[in-house]
């Protein structure tokens, strides 16, 4: 399967923060080939291993979480619409969206939500933007249908398909962070039959949107000796700000550097991205990354973590965009840096 | 009625281009027309003969525009600027996916991700001037290669089934009253009746010169006007209401329509148990506004669809609402005739 396919079909795919065996399922399948042994956890965490067969050899974890953002129904109401609340959304992208309501009994069904048309505004309503709970979700039911169908506490999450854009750019939802679990497939890919001195831990993890908890209980399982959460980062787009850390969408990895992704292990995978001429980025982090590895540096007696990144425009959005050539370069230089650690070296 | 309105809402056509649309129809109605016209503004005029003729020319007229926008700049960076055809309030644009020139490019609508906004900077929507197309293009060059300023661009949103017999697209406003003027193109009719299918109804062109070119006695605009009901907003503001039946109208900012026509037709759909509503806003207008103007003037009669969230990506109307349209412009159709008017 080309890479396009496999970022098509997981971000295709549905898992809202705290519901994601669905995506989970997908990403465990496109794992297997690649690794020794498959699991999926109670948190729907997937945990990959492949073994360098060494007798007590290092163990590194190359993190990506499968969540996406998403909401929660808190209302059905008499007139058969559903209020709601969002995890992580720019109230500002959601009048007249599309989104998927998943219920508890597994249907998928279509909403829209509500907008007022311009002919029944009052002079200035379109300058201000609506709050989600002043939002409801159309599904096309009246009350009583609407009741019998959705109940408090269904997820519901951005509609629509991934598409292709011009050349290589890819544009969906969901991409944050399912396009980074496809770089780690390319690593894999790049690795295969390649004598490595490490253990190689791959985990698709929950819940990271709400606080990076999958990748936490993860981690504690695993006690990876160096853990590199692949998440997304802003690319820059015409209404960035001077001040917005963003970064240039096509212009290849970003390694950071800072407290939460080891200065040592950074320089060390800048030097191997020049060495094999993969382009990268740069992105200073002088605390809190947004990532897993904030989570996941101080679990247990802590872990070392570093943090490599995507650029992703849009991010948030159900139009987020990326390059494939990004993808392609993130996964090479995973694979390029898992390849070059040699044995006692973590 | 579903498969003709899926048809009619998939094809494009933003005002000064609805070329797409009208072929379409003209294809349709073409084995039932005893005259066909595309008058120079792009108007089409499709003539039915009836069982009788009539005194003076009735018209029935339905917009084939639907709302959308223009190219009006390419950044040097590859964004495309829009300058929007019709009333649309760009707070339904963002995140929403676009089609871009005639070769249907795809696009989006986006902004910078939250996590470079403050709680503040959420509170204000950005306005059509701060909003651009992304093709994925990084500079002037390659998109000018796709497409160039004065192209339409095009929400790009598909129809589907929804709940319980609601259908979702865009363009239901007006491909609705398209679909409900074929439906009736191909029936066997009363009385003589003239089809206007018209262009550039959202920016307030089009249908005035079919009615001065028929000298239209008549006039009936059949559209799908707003429904806003939904929570939050109160009744009395909600205008019209789905499942409720046709929608007749009183009042707009084109017309106030004509009393005892409108009298007339529902008491006689009421006699048949079709289910209508009266419009309760006076705001927004229809091609009746223009058609009733024409030369010495015509009677005019305000037919609708309650059709939620129109004028966006995604309008929802509940179809058998529509069959109720249908019914009462088959009353329209006969009582203009009995009447002799």
């Amino acid at each position: 399967m080309e890479l396009r396919d496999k970022l098509k079909k997981l971000v295709n795919a549905y898992g809202v923060s705290g519901n994601e065996y669905d995506v989970s399922a997908i990403a465990a399948e496109l794992l297997r080939p690649y690794v020794d042994e498959v699991d999926v956890d109670g948190f729907g965490n997937v945990t990959g291993i492949r073994r360098c067969g060494i007798p007590g050899a290092k163990k590194v974890m190359l993190d990506a979480h499968l969540d996406q953002i998403g909401f929660l129904v808190t209302e059905i109401t008499d007139e058969g619409f559903l209020r709601f609340m969002g995890m992580g959304v720019d109230q500002r992208m959601l009048l007249g969206s599309e989104l998927t309501v998943l219920t508890q009994t597994g249907k998928r069904l279509p909403g829209v939500v509500a907008a007022m048309p311009p002919h029944l505004q009052n002079p200035g309503d379109n300058k201000k933007s609506v709050p989600i709970d002043k939002m409801v979700v159309d599904i096309g039911m009246t009350g009583e249908q609407a009741k019998k169908e959705v109940r408090i506490g269904d997820y519901m999450a951005f509609a629509g398909d991934a598409m292709d854009l011009l050349g290589d750019v890819v544009c969906g939802k969901s991409m944050d962070d399912r396009a980074c679990f496809v770089c780690i497939l390319h690593a894999l890919e790049l690795l295969r039959g390649k004598p490595l001195a490490v253990d190689v831990i791959v985990t698709g993890t929950a819940k990271e949107e709400v606080g990076g908890h999958g990748a936490m209980t993860r981690a504690w399982h695993e006690r990876p000796d160096l853990a590199i959460a692949i998440d997304v980062c802003h690319a820059k787009t015409p209404d960035a700000g001077p001040g917005d850390r963003v970064h240039e969408f096509g212009g290849g990895a970003v390694v950071t550097v800072g407290i939460n992704s080891n200065p040592h292990f950074a320089r060390r995978m800048m030097e191997v991205a020049r060495a094999k001429k993969i382009p990268y980025q740069v992105d200073a982090a002088p605390s809190h990354t947004g990532t897993n590895a904030w989570g996941i540096q101080v679990i247990a007696e802590g872990i070392t973590t570093l943090v490599v990144s995507l650029p992703l425009k849009y991010m948030h959005s159900p139009v987020e965009m990326l390059c494939m050539r990004d993808v392609e370069h993130v996964g090479a230089l995973l694979a390029a840096f898992v390849e070059d650690l040699k044995e006692g070296q973590l | 009625m579903k498969e003709l309105l899926k048809e009619l809402c998939s094809l494009d056509g933003v005002a000064g281009y609805e070329d797409e649309v009208r072929e379409a129809i003209m294809e349709k109605a073409a084995p039932y027309a005893a005259e066909m016209t595309v008058d120079p503004l792009g108007n089409l005029i499709v003539f039915k003969k009836g069982a009788q003729p009539r005194k003076r020319p009735v018209v029935l007229c339905a917009h084939m525009d639907e709302v959308g926008f223009l190219v009006r700049d390419i950044t040097p960076d590859g964004m495309i600027r829009l300058a929007t055809v019709g009333g649309i309030d760009p707070r339904v644009l963002v995140g929403r996916r676009m089609k871009v020139g005639p070769k249907k490019v795809p696009g989006v609508i986006s902004i910078k991700a939250i996590h470079l906004t403050t709680a503040e900077d959420r509170k204000t929507a950005p306005g059509i001037d701060q909003l651009y197309v992304d093709i994925g293009a990084q500079s002037r060059a390659e998109v000018e290669k796709l497409t160039q300023i004065g192209d339409p661009v095009f929400f790009d949103s598909a129809f589907y089934e929804m709940g319980d017999r609601c259908v979702k697209s865009k363009a239901i406003d007006d491909r609705v009253g398209c679909a409900v003027l074929v439906t009736l193109l191909q029936e066997d009719l009363p009385y003589d009746t003239y089809f206007v299918f018209s262009v550039g109804e959202e920016v307030g062109r089009g249908s005035v010169v079919a009615a001065q070119r028929l000298n239209a006695g008549t006039v009936c605009a059949v559209e799908g006007t707003s429904a806003a009901d939904i929570p939050d907003v109160p009744k009395h503001g909600q205008s019209t209401a789905h499942r409720a039946g046709a929608v007749v109208s009183i009042m707009d900012k084109g017309t106030v329509y004509d009393r005892e026509l409108y009298r007339q037709i529902t008491a006689e759909a009421d006699r048949q148990g079709v289910r209508w509503q009266y419009r309760k806003s006076a705001n927004g207008g229809t091609d009746a506004g223009s058609m009733h103007k024409a030369n010495a003037g015509a009677r005019a009669f305000g037919l609708a669809a309650p059709t939620r969230y129109i004028h966006c990506a995604c309008n929802v109307v509940h179809l058998p609402d529509v069959d109720e349209v249908v019914k009462m412009a088959r009353i329209f159709i006969k009582e203009t005739g009995e009447n002799n008017v």
